[in-house]
């Protein structure tokens, strides 16, 4: 059996995010970034499969500016064999589904019979490139996994995260994708040896013209991010300021009156 | 035939989910700003048995309802709910095509729209006409923005839409109810069964205070000025996913969508950005305190009271003012 995971860089949650001048989307100069937290569970229950002997190759992919090679390298250090990297800076502004079609090109050919994925990408939050890639190859799709099992019969169960601490068991045919919520496992990192060992490991680029993809394939269809604003505000809360003693008897003084637990 | 706005209608256990006259809610909402009226607005309900859901949505919201039965579809599983709303949609062409955004809603969505080989946007808090194109706000960034697409030319535009966007359709319709039989064709997942997670020793609903950390507390042993300052007020100890993720807290401490739901009298976030997710879970609280270093966090505009501080500084030190004021 062969395993892809699918993943993405993003900013760093707690970078200082700014809108950029065109207000269309973050401003990414002052970003750090780091490889998407749902795709380190990911790529992690990937990894368990092939520890315990049920496969033999467990494959990075990751379409995205030329930054995005260091979240490749971060999951071929920590146990993916190889990697692929679909590299275009136009990309970042491409619909989901452009980036599905594009995923799909690039592993045309080789017989992946389990994609794993994260169930959000931590910085557009589409939550679904997942299903996008799944049913453009035909294949079932589960979201939310919080375990994953594989079975006779060439089926993988999934237990689906629902509201209210409620799960769903269903069962899927290989060749399938899962995307991974948090806390489905507890992601390794990479090790000293696995990092020395990445050097050796194979990035395959590809661009989206080698894909058959022209520059048309991104915006032609008139999607687009119109404007990036802060949040509403909401009811507004009084904010307090001062040295943390001050604060603290203010505090207390607002939790005595609104709320009478003292 | 045909219509404007298709709205994908859920239901459990033989009743009507809430979020489905929400959709409905926000089809009529938005239906004149196209200048489309009630008689444009139709459902599509995929299940088994449900002929009596499939009157209830006729009747509150949903000038047809297009029945979709068979054995295959007495639960969600995702191809067999995938291919019937497809067809349905390629059968009705309607420019906009509604789910919610629900653990089935966002699992089937996806599938849909690109077998249709159309864009989505996902999670929308609100659906508006600008300049004659329709444009979908959503949240960005765990809900630090909102960001504005426009789907482009492609027909229908798919959106799933944030439960609480809308308000339920409150009146009434004399919609009909049509059943069709599109081919589901061979089927590759299968619903086994619903079942209860793991339950714990730790039962948050029935506390009056709730102290509650996120990753902002940043290691497991530091929790611990988060554990005296509940001990302080007498309540328990909440969490955000990430702390129960990296097992910092058991499972059960987890608040929000995916956790409990709470209302304590008092609530105090600390390090908690407030992504959505979390604040469904607590906005029920009857006072919330939020104490984050990031002055524009998404948790102060749920708060009572925030604190832009370092939650090292600020939650030992109102432990003290807690404990001298308990004689303590
Ligand atoms: C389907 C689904 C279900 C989910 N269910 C849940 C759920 O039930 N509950 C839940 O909580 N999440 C849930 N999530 C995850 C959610 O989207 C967020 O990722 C999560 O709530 C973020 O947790 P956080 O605020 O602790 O972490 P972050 O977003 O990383 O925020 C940490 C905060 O700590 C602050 N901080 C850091 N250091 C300090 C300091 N020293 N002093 C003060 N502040 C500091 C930072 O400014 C930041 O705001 C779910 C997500 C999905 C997709
Ligand atoms: N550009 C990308 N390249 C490869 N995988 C991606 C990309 N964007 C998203 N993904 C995968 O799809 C998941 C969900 O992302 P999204 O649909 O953007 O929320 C991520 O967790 C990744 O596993």
């Amino acid at each position: 059996m062969k395993g892809l995971v699918l993943i993405k860089q993003v900013p760093n949650t707690d970078s200082p995010f700014r809108i950029n001048s065109a207000g269309t989307w973050v401003d990414e100069s002052n970003l750090t970034y780091v490889l998407n937290d749902y795709d380190r569970y990911a790529l992690e229950a990937l990894l368990r499969l092939k520890d315990a002997g049920a496969m033999t190759e467990v494959v990075a992919l990751t379409a995205g500016p030329e930054r995005a090679s260091q979240a490749l390298r971060t999951c071929l250090a920590t146990g993916a064999d190889r990697a692929i990297h679909i590299k275009d800076d136009a990309l970042t502004a491409a619909a989901p589904l452009v980036v599905a079609r594009a995923i799909c090109a690039a592993i045309k050919g080789e017989a992946f019979d389990l994609i794993a994925c994260g169930l959000q990408a931590d910085d557009d939050n589409h939550m679904q490139i997942g299903g996008a890639v799944a049913r453009l190859l035909d294949r079932p799709c589960a979201s939310a996994a919080m375990s994953l099992e594989l079975r006779d019969g060439g089926t993988a169960r999934v237990e689906r995260e629902l509201e209210n601490n409620r799960l769903q068991v269903v069962d899927l045919k290989l060749p399938a994708v899962i995307t991974v919520q948090t806390g489905i496992n507890e992601p390794r990192y990479a090790s000293l040896k696995g990092i020395m060992a990445a050097k050796k490991k194979e990035i395959r680029t590809v661009t989206l013209a080698d894909l058959g993809m022209g520059a048309d394939a991104i915006g032609a269809d008139g999607y687009r991010t119109v404007r990036l604003t802060p949040p509403p505000k909401g009811k507004g809360a009084e904010m307090l300021q001062g040295p943390a003693d001050q604060v603290a008897r203010e505090l207390l003084k607002r939790i005595r009156e609104k709320t009478g637990v003292i | 035939m045909g219509c404007k706005i298709l709205v994908v209608a859920e239901h459990e256990g033989g009743a009507v989910r809430d979020i489905t006259w929400e959709l409905l809610g926000l089809a009529h909402a938005v239906a004149p700003q196209g200048g489309w009226g009630a008689a444009d607005i139709k459902a599509v309900l995929p299940g088994q048995g449900i002929g009596a859901v499939a009157a209830a949505i006729a009747g509150r919201g949903a000038a047809e309802v297009l029945l979709v039965e068979a054995p295959e579809l007495q639960d969600y599983a995702c191809d067999g709910y995938d291919r019937a709303i497809e067809a349905v949609v390629k059968a009705e062409q309607p420019e906009i095509l509604l789910f919610g955004h629900t653990p089935n809603g966002w699992d089937v969505a996806p599938l849909v729209a690109a077998g249709l080989g159309v864009p989505l946007a996902t999670e929308c808090s609100q659906i508006a006409r600008e300049d004659g194109r329709w444009l979908f706000s959503r949240k960005a960034f765990n809900g630090k923005f909102i960001q504005v697409l426009d789907l482009g030319k492609a027909r229908p535009l798919v959106a799933t839409v944030q439960k609480g966007a809308a308000g339920p359709f409150a009146g009434t319709t004399a919609g009909q109810v049509r059943a069709v039989t599109p081919a589901l064709g061979v089927l590759k997942a299968r619903f086994v069964e619903t079942k209860k997670g793991e339950a714990g020793g730790v039962d948050l609903t029935q506390a009056p205070v709730i102290v509650a950390g996120g990753r902002g507390v940043g290691a497991a042993d530091k929790f611990e000025i988060i554990k005296s300052l509940a001990a302080a007020l007498g309540g328990q100890v909440g969490a955000s996913r990430p702390v129960t993720d990296m097992g910092w807290l058991p499972h059960q401490h987890q608040v929000g969508s995916s956790g409990v739901t709470v209302n304590p009298k008092l609530y105090i976030a600390c390090g908690i950005s407030g992504a959505i997710q979390h604040i469904v879970g607590m906005k029920g609280s009857g006072y919330i305190v939020a104490i984050n270093k990031d002055a524009e966090a998404p948790i102060f505009g749920v708060a009572d009271v925030g604190v832009v501080g370092d939650l090292f500084e600020i939650v030992p030190a109102l432990t003290k003012a807690v404990k001298e004021a308990r004689g303590q």
